[in-house]
């Protein structure tokens, strides 16, 4: 066996005493596509960026090339020949194509038509389909990929890291992306990408790894694992079957409408989008990134800024309403709850409790001036309970919880305003499979109470398993409405995108 | 988190013992009854702005023009009642101009979507241009004898106390009322740890913000009038001080973090205690206010510093959750 071009041994990573990866080994061959997969939490960022230089070991070793060394920044890295490319760019938006390529390898008189020219080049002989002069802000997710590839391979980077390459490409840039990497890998650049799409792992790794809590679980041929396997791997049970395997067998009625929205219009993510909700059924709105189903929910719920409405008109229980902010859709029993909590979700400096008092004290008909304590506690430790959210002691802070806990915390922080109309956008981004089935537990159960329930998701078997009845929504708006009972994969796949 | 918070108070609590203590017993005339009074008496003005600066940054903001609050209003105050308008009229006008220029401040941030920091610049430096062209016939303006009867609060002593450090007191315990025990200040720690949070979980954050620079600008201006009462008249140039950065620096020395939603009273007063301390101390080394303000300067440096080592807001607080 030839040496590994990037070989980990004993990789400990540890956040203030807590174990992120303990104990890791990990090898990668030259030209190898190797897949990292796992639950959220499992530790494949962390593993990652220690090899791209962004996070620094607490013990343990790395060697690239059979020689020891271990970057302590990405520019060391890059030195090393490893590259990351990042889930969140990091490209320089209001920058070229070409400027973005160059980027920190500038000579002292920066000729700009020298760097065009040397761009057009580079990317022809790289075959991608990328204007040198074009803004990187004016281009699409799997443009911006392309540019970053390209800029790895710009600075002859051995090894490259992809952190969930495709989650915000569409099929066709899927399969584009697919053939990149099977190019990276003929000129001898060894790829390693994290993955939450397991068929993807499947189809295009040599390898794949799983990890668990930190650990590594087991690395093997991609041609000895399927689907359940490594599903097993990483729970470390069989719970692929009761997940998303089954099918609905009856779906719950419709209720009263409570939602209508016709021809809704807002800037270029929403074209003349009109649907209705009901009460007592989970309807599902399935779509794929940019088909303007987040955009028109949080119009509805008063969420999004008020300058980006365009026109149509949104009917709650028959009367037409217009929210500019969230809070008087609020106290009309409308709850979003965010698909990124962290960015608008919870209150991190803050307890769980503290935070679904908080949830409390904004829908309160009479407003109060004054806080209780005793009252906060006591709305906290309900719903703690209610909704199984764990942590370590009451007064922990929202920021150190898990995924999944958060989540439920955010849940919990909008259940608690008792809402007849709930919106959940990609209510499992994020969290872990123990969680996830607590989640739809939980959305099952608000359905038949008789709430009128949404769920956003880009995960087709969440929407499959959860859903009474089907929206799809393409390019900003609804085109197809499925009844759980006739939907099927291909049919709901096949309305999103064509 | 809560333990690196706790302890960076600690921290400046320390540091303001030990250096009280070697300022005692190192400097003469420190550590004697007269000098402790006047080092609190000095300090309170500036404690009662910290708690109003710490009430906006704490909702994630901040007052620049707190100086120019604390110098027009009251300096109109006395100059209408010297140019012989009623009591009543003038401070009528006054309340109702801090009002107003709390609501200009608070529409410009919280509807216009200015940033604090550029809108208060701004909206102070046309307020204090605004009491020097139309207001102010001196930089001086005295305190009228008319006044006298509402003098008591920045005047005299209860029980050997001044009454500005009584004054002191009572912000302190107004503001802690506020943010511990109000729906406001439950609001203000949420919208301030995650402004799109609140507006999404359904908490009015505009309303509040208008409301916190109102009540930013109702505190510098009542600061302002016990100054204006202690010293018997109203120096309208103080615009043009350096005091805005000891304000800043009793904030962010305190231990309340500049990115919002952490901190309270206690932190204030902390800093207060501090940074009284170190401006006394310097003062009776007989130091230059060029080298006072060197000083302060890096001082509020490292403060900043250890404020965004300790509160980070960025990239890094927000990928703990997927590690």
């Amino acid at each position: 066996m030839s040496t590994p071009i990037l070989e980990l041994r004993k990789a400990t990573k540890k956040y203030a005493g807590v174990p992120a990866i303990e104990d890791v080994d990990f090898t990668l061959m030259k030209g190898e596509v190797h897949a990292l997969v796992g639950e959220n939490g499992a530790g494949k960022s962390t593993l990652t960026k220690v090899m791209a230089g962004v996070v620094n070991l607490t013990s343990g070793q790395m060697l690239v090339d059979g020689r020891e060394a271990m970057p302590r920044t990405p520019n060391e890295a890059r030195d090393l020949g490893v590259a990351m490319v990042f889930q969140e760019n990091s490209l320089v938006p209001t920058m070229t194509v070409a400027q973005n390529l160059f980027l920190g390898q500038e000579k002292f008189f920066n000729r700009l038509r020298g760097i065009y020219i040397a761009a057009q080049q580079f990317l022809q002989s790289l075959n991608f389909d990328v204007a040198p002069t074009a803004t990187v802000s004016l281009l699409g997710a799997a443009k911006k990929q392309m540019v970053e590839i390209a800029r790895a391979v710009l600075h002859n980077a051995k090894v490259i890291i992809f952190d969930e390459p495709t989650a915000s490409l569409t099929p066709e840039e899927k399969k584009y992306f697919f053939d990149l990497v099977r190019d990276l890998k003929k000129r001898g650049v060894s790829v390693i990408f994290i993955s939450h799409a397991l068929e993807e792992a499947l189809l295009i790794a040599d390898r794949i790894t799983v990890l668990r809590d930190g650990k590594h679980v087991v690395t093997d041929d991609a041609s000895k694992f399927d689907r359940a396997r490594i599903v097993q791997a990483m729970v470390g049970r069989d719970l692929s079957q009761t997940l998303y395997g089954q099918r609905k067998t009856t779906i719950r009625p419709a209720g009263k409408r409570v939602l209508s929205v016709q021809n809704l219009r807002m800037a270029s993510m929403v074209k003349n989008n009109s649907l209705s909700v009901f009460a007592g059924q989970i309807t599902g709105v399935f779509g794929l990134v940019g088909a303007g189903r987040t955009e028109t929910f949080k119009v509805v719920s008063g969420v999004i800024k008020r300058d980006f409405f365009h026109g149509g008109e949104v009917l709650l229980h028959d009367k037409p309403v217009r929210y500019r902010v969230p809070a008087p859709a609020v106290r009309d029993g409308i709850a979003y709850i965010t698909e990124d909590r962290k960015v608008e979700g919870f209150f991190e400096t803050m307890s769980i409790a503290r935070n679904i008092y908080i949830g409390q004290l904004a829908k309160l008909r009479r407003k109060r001036g004054l806080i209780s304590g005793k009252a906060a506690s006591a709305v906290g430790a309900l719903w703690t309970k209610a909704l199984n959210i764990r942590a370590i002691s009451p007064d922990v802070k929202a920021v150190e919880l898990s995924g999944g806990n958060q989540q439920k915390m955010v849940i919990a922080k909008s259940l608690v305003q008792e809402p007849e109309l709930l919106i959940f956008d990609e209510p499992t981004r994020g969290v872990d499979v123990g969680a996830i089935a607590e989640i739809h537990r939980l959305i099952n159960d608000l359905a038949d109470q008789g709430k009128a329930v949404v769920v956003i998701s880009s995960y087709l078997p969440e929407i499959m398993s959860l859903s009474d009845r089907i929206l799809v929504s393409r390019q900003g708006k609804v085109v197809e409405e499925y009844s759980a009972l006739e939907a099927t994969e291909e049919k709901i796949m096949y309305a999103a995108i064509h | 988190m809560s333990s690196a918070r706790l302890s960076q108070q600690t921290i400046v609590f320390g540091i303001f013992i030990v250096l009280f203590l070697v300022f005692s017993l190192l400097l003469p005339g420190f550590f004697s009854a007269s000098n402790i009074v006047a080092l609190l008496q000095n300090v309170a003005i500036l404690g009662i702005l910290g708690l109003g600066m710490a009430i906006v940054v704490i909702g994630r903001g901040i007052d620049i023009s707190m100086i120019a609050a604390l110098a027009v209003p009251p300096g109109l105050v006395l100059q209408m009642v010297n140019d012989g308008y009623p009591v009543s009229v003038s401070v009528a006008a006054a309340l109702a101009l801090v009002i107003v220029f709390g609501l200009v401040n608070g529409w410009l941030i919280a509807y216009a979507e200015v940033p604090s920091l550029f809108t208060t610049l701004a909206s102070g430096l046309f307020l204090a241009g605004l009491g020097q062209v139309a207001f102010f016939k001196l930089d001086l303006v005295p305190w009228p004898p008319q006044l006298d009867a509402i003098a008591g609060f920045g005047r005299g002593s209860i029980v050997g106390i001044p009454m500005p450090v009584v004054m002191f007191g009572l912000t302190i315990l107004v503001c802690a009322f506020l943010l511990r025990y109000t729906r406001f200040g439950t609001y203000l720690y949420a919208t301030g740890d995650n402004p799109l949070g609140a507006r999404t979980i359904g908490i009015p954050t505009r309303p509040l913000i208008l409301r916190q620079y109102v009540f930013a600008a109702l505190i510098a201006a009542f600061a302002g009038m016990v100054m204006a009462a202690s010293i018997g008249t109203m120096q309208t140039r103080i615009y043009n001080s350096t005091m805005i950065y000891d304000v800043i620096l009793v904030v962010v020395l305190g231990g309340i973090g500049l990115s919002g939603g952490r901190g309270g009273v206690l932190n204030a007063v902390t800093g207060t205690l501090l940074i009284g301390t170190l401006l006394n101390g310097m003062t009776i080394l007989d130091m230059s206010y060029s080298a006072q303000n060197l000083i302060k300067g890096v001082i509020l440096l490292i403060a900043i510093l250890i404020d965004s080592v300790l509160n980070p807001r960025n990239e890094e607080t927000a990928q703990q959750g997927d590690i």
